[in-house]
C-alpha cells in the first residue's frame, strides 16, 4: 500500500477531475444530517459529515430497485442505474459496513445485482474523529487495513493518501501533478500523533469479548419484552444499518397481465410478515422475538460465523430509534448496566 | 396467453371525497389498460353506463357508510361480488367522519351540529367502515389511495392471486427516501404506527405523517403516544390526531389507550358480528392484539 501527500487546497481540484472516471458521489448537508449524493459541484461536499442518514450500501443494494422485466417468454435484466461512479468519503466504519457486504453479496452466493454495482464503483475513504455515538474502536472498525481503492487521512495542512488497489492508483494519477510522494519521518509523527487523537475520542467503549456467551446466557431475559414494550418495529434500524441486508422481492405485474418487473426492496427482521412462511406460521410472532433476531445476529451469530460483530459501530442506529433502542444501549443493558431505554 | 374471460368489476363510492374514483379516473396513462385488462360494469363517476344488477368479479368500494340506504346498497354489492375491496381510508377504517367514534352518543351529536332536522332522502347513521357490516376481502387503504397499490392490488385480484400490500409503517419508505427523522426534530409524526405504501409522501416535504393511511397492524401505539408525550405534545392533541384517520381501526384496537370506554355507544344500532380475517392475503394468520380490550385486528 503505497501513500502520497494531497494539500488539502489541491483537495476540490482532485474531486474534479475524478469525474473523469465516473459520476462522482459523497455526503452532503441535508437538513441537520448528511446524505450521500452527487457532486454536481465539488464544493458542496460536506467534509465534517460524520454520519449520513443512510449508509453507502444504498449504492450496492438500491432501498428498491427492479431486478429484470419478465414477460411471458422471456426476461431481461435490468441495470440501467449501474455505471461507472466514485464514492468519496466514506469513513472507515463504512468501509468495512461494505466488506461485510462483500463477503456475504460475493463470496459463496454471488449477487449479480451488487456485483455489477460494487465492480463500477470506486471508493475513497476519508478520515474521521469520533462523536459521541461512534463506537467502532469496540467494534475494531475505525481504521481500514483494505476495501479501498484510496484513503485520504487528514493530517493538518495536507490529506496523507493510501493507495489501496490498482484502481486507486490509476484515480492518482488522473491529476498526478496534485501529489507528492515524498513522505518523511515528520510524516510518521504526525499520523501517529493523529491515531492517538482520534482513539482518545471514542466515549463508547465496549469490551465485546465474549459476547455470543452473553448473549446465549440472555436468552430467556426480560430485556427482550421490555424493549418490545418500546420498539415501535419500525424497521428504521435496519434500514439505516451498514451491515443489514435483507431483501423481499415481488413481482409487479404490468396490467396487461402479460408481463411485468421483479422488484427487490430492504426488508427488516422487525418487520411481522418477515419470518412468515406458507400456511400462516411466523417463527417470531412477538416483536421480543423478533428484537432478539436482530441483536442475536449483530452481537452472536455473526461473531460465531465470521469471527467478527456484524455491528461496525457507526452509531446510526443510536442516531435514528426514536425510542432509544440501539446496539449501544442492548450491549449495556447484557452487561447488567444502567440504560437509557 | 389463453383466452381467460376479464374479471367483471365495478367501482362504487359511498360517504368520502371521491379522492379514491378521482385517483383511478386520474391514471390518463394507464386507463386503457385498466378497460383492457378488466370488463367494468360499474363506475358511476366516469360513465352513466352501470350496470348494477349483474354478479361481479371484483367491487371496488370507496367511502364510509353513513345512511341506511348505503347500508342497504353496500349489502347489495357484497351479495352480488365474489370479491370485495376496500378503497381508501374511509371504506378501510371510517374516515375523518368516523374520527368521535365511541365519543359518547352519536344521536346527541348529530343535532349538535344539524339541530332537529326531518330526514327526507336517507336516514343517517354513525360513521363506519365496510367491514362493520360486511365481509371485506381485501383493503387499499389510503387518502386517496396509491394508484401504483390499486394497480398492484388489481393485477394481483386479476390473476386470483393474493393481494401482500406493504406491512411496514411509513418509516421505512421514510428512510429509503433518507430524510431526516422529523420525530427527532420534535415534530408530532404519526409514521411509526401508519402504514406504508405512500412513498412517506409527506415527509418528503419536511410535512410530519399525520396517519391519513390508517395504523399498522403492528403499531405500538403505546409507544408512539409515550414518546410523544415526552416531546411535550398533550394528550389531547396526540389522540386526536391518531383518531382523524384512525376511526374505527383506532377504536377497536386501541380504545383504552384514546381513553374510550368499550360499551356500545347508546342508541345506536350496530350490527354485531364476529370480524373474521378475510381472503385476500389469505396465508396470514392474524392474532389479537395485545391490548387486552382489543378486538381481533382487521387485515389489511
Amino acid at each position: 500500500m503505497k501513500a502520497l501527500k494531497l494539500k488539502k487546497e489541491d483537495l476540490y481540484a482532485y474531486l474534479e477531475s475524478l469525474k473523469s472516471y465516473g459520476e462522482l458521489w459523497g455526503p452532503v448537508k441535508r437538513g441537520e444530517r448528511y446524505a450521500y449524493a452527487r457532486l454536481v459541484n465539488v464544493r458542496e461536499v460536506a467534509l465534517q459529515a460524520l454520519r449520513t442518514i443512510l449508509p453507502p450500501k444504498k449504492f450496492f443494494v438500491p432501498p428498491r430497485f427492479n431486478m429484470f422485466r419478465y414477460s411471458e417468454d422471456r426476461y431481461t435484466e435490468a441495470f440501467e442505474d449501474v455505471k461507472p461512479r466514485v464514492l468519496f468519503g466514506l469513513h472507515p466504519c463504512d468501509i468495512h459496513g461494505l466488506m461485510i457486504l462483500d463477503e456475504l453479496f460475493l463470496e459463496r452466493f454471488p449477487d449479480p445485482y451488487y456485483k455489477k454495482r460494487r465492480e463500477a464503483t470506486a471508493i475513497i475513504g476519508l478520515s474521521c474523529i469520533p462523536d459521541d455515538k461512534c463506537m467502532a474502536r469496540s467494534t475494531n472498525t475505525h481504521a481500514v487495513e483494505g476495501g479501498f481503492d484510496l484513503a485520504f487521512n487528514e493530517l493538518g495542512e495536507e490529506y496523507l493518501v493510501w493507495v489501496g488497489s490498482s484502481l486507486g492508483d490509476d484515480l492518482v494519477r488522473l491529476n498526478l501533478d496534485l501529489f507528492n510522494e515524498e513522505i518523511d519521518a515528520q510524516d510518521l509523527q504526525k499520523y501517529l500523533e493523529w491515531r492517538r487523537k482520534r482513539d482518545s475520542r471514542y466515549k463508547l467503549n465496549f469490551d465485546l469479548t465474549g459476547m455470543p456467551d452473553i448473549m446465549e446466557l440472555s436468552w430467556d431475559s426480560d430485556l427482550w419484552q421490555e424493549l418490545a414494550d418500546k420498539c415501535l418495529a419500525c424497521g428504521a434500524c435496519s434500514m439505516v444499518c451498514p451491515t443489514c441486508n435483507c431483501y423481499n422481492i415481488r413481482d409487479v405485474s404490468d396490467l396487461s397481465l402479460e408481463s411485468g418487473v421483479r422488484e427487490r426492496h430492504w426488508d427488516s427482521c422487525m418487520n411481522k410478515e418477515y419470518a412468515l412462511v406458507a400456511g400462516g406460521h411466523n417463527f417470531r410472532e412477538a416483536r421480543a422475538e423478533r428484537l432478539k433476531l436482530y441483536y442475536t445476529h449483530k452481537l452472536k451469530a455473526f461473531i460465531t460465523e465470521y469471527g467478527k460483530p456484524s455491528c461496525v459501530g457507526c452509531g446510526r442506529c443510536i442516531d435514528t430509534c426514536p425510542v432509544n433502542i440501539n446496539v449501544a444501549e442492548v450491549i449495556r443493558a447484557l452487561k447488567g448496566q444502567e440504560v437509557k431505554v | 396467453m389463453a383466452e381467460i374471460p376479464k374479471p367483471k368489476v365495478g367501482f362504487y363510492g359511498f360517504t368520502g371525497c371521491g379522492g379514491d374514483l378521482l385517483t383511478i379516473l386520474h391514471c390518463e396513462d394507464e386507463l386503457l389498460d385498466i378497460f383492457n385488462a378488466v370488463d367494468i360494469r360499474s363506475f358511476l363517476m366516469a360513465s352513466s353506463d352501470v350496470h348494477d344488477d349483474e354478479e361481479l368479479d371484483i367491487a371496488f368500494v370507496e367511502g364510509s357508510i353513513t345512511t341506511d340506504h348505503q347500508l342497504e346498497s353496500l349489502k347489495g354489492i357484497r351479495k352480488r361480488s365474489k370479491v370485495l375491496v376496500a378503497i381508501g381510508s374511509c371504506a378501510c377504517f371510517g374516515g375523518p367522519q368516523a374520527a368521535r367514534l365511541g365519543y359518547g352518543d352519536w344521536e346527541e351529536r348529530f343535532k349538535k351540529v344539524y339541530g332537529e332536522v326531518k330526514h327526507t332522502v336517507a336516514r343517517p347513521r354513525e360513521s363506519y367502515p365496510l367491514d362493520e357490516y360486511v365481509k371485506v376481502d381485501c383493503c387499499i387503504p389510503g387518502c386517496p389511495i396509491d394508484k401504483h397499490q390499486f394497480f398492484f392490488a388489481l393485477t394481483r385480484l386479476a390473476k386470483g392471486m393474493p393481494v401482500e400490500l406493504t406491512t411496514f409503517p411509513v418509516c421505512a419508505e421514510c428512510k429509503w427516501n433518507e430524510n431526516e427523522c422529523l420525530l427527532l426534530k420534535g415534530e408530532l409524526c404519526l409514521g411509526p404506527v401508519t402504514a406504508g405504501g405512500c412513498n412517506s409522501r409527506c415527509p418528503n416535504h419536511g410535512l410530519p405523517c399525520i396517519g391519513c393511511w390508517g395504523p399498522t397492524k403492528e403499531a405500538n401505539v403505546a409507544s408512539e403516544i409515550s414518546l410523544l408525550k415526552e416531546r411535550n405534545f398533550s394528550s389531547e392533541e396526540i389522540i386526536n390526531k391518531l383518531r382523524l384517520f384512525g376511526g374505527a381501526a383506532m377504536v377497536r384496537r386501541f380504545a383504552d389507550l384514546l381513553g374510550i370506554k368499550t360499551e356500545e355507544p347508546a342508541g345506536k344500532p350496530r350490527q354485531k358480528k364476529a370480524r373474521k380475517p378475510v381472503a385476500a392475503g389469505k396465508a396470514k394468520k392474524k392474532t389479537a392484539s395485545k391490548s387486552p380490550k382489543a378486538k381481533s385486528g382487521r387485515k389489511r
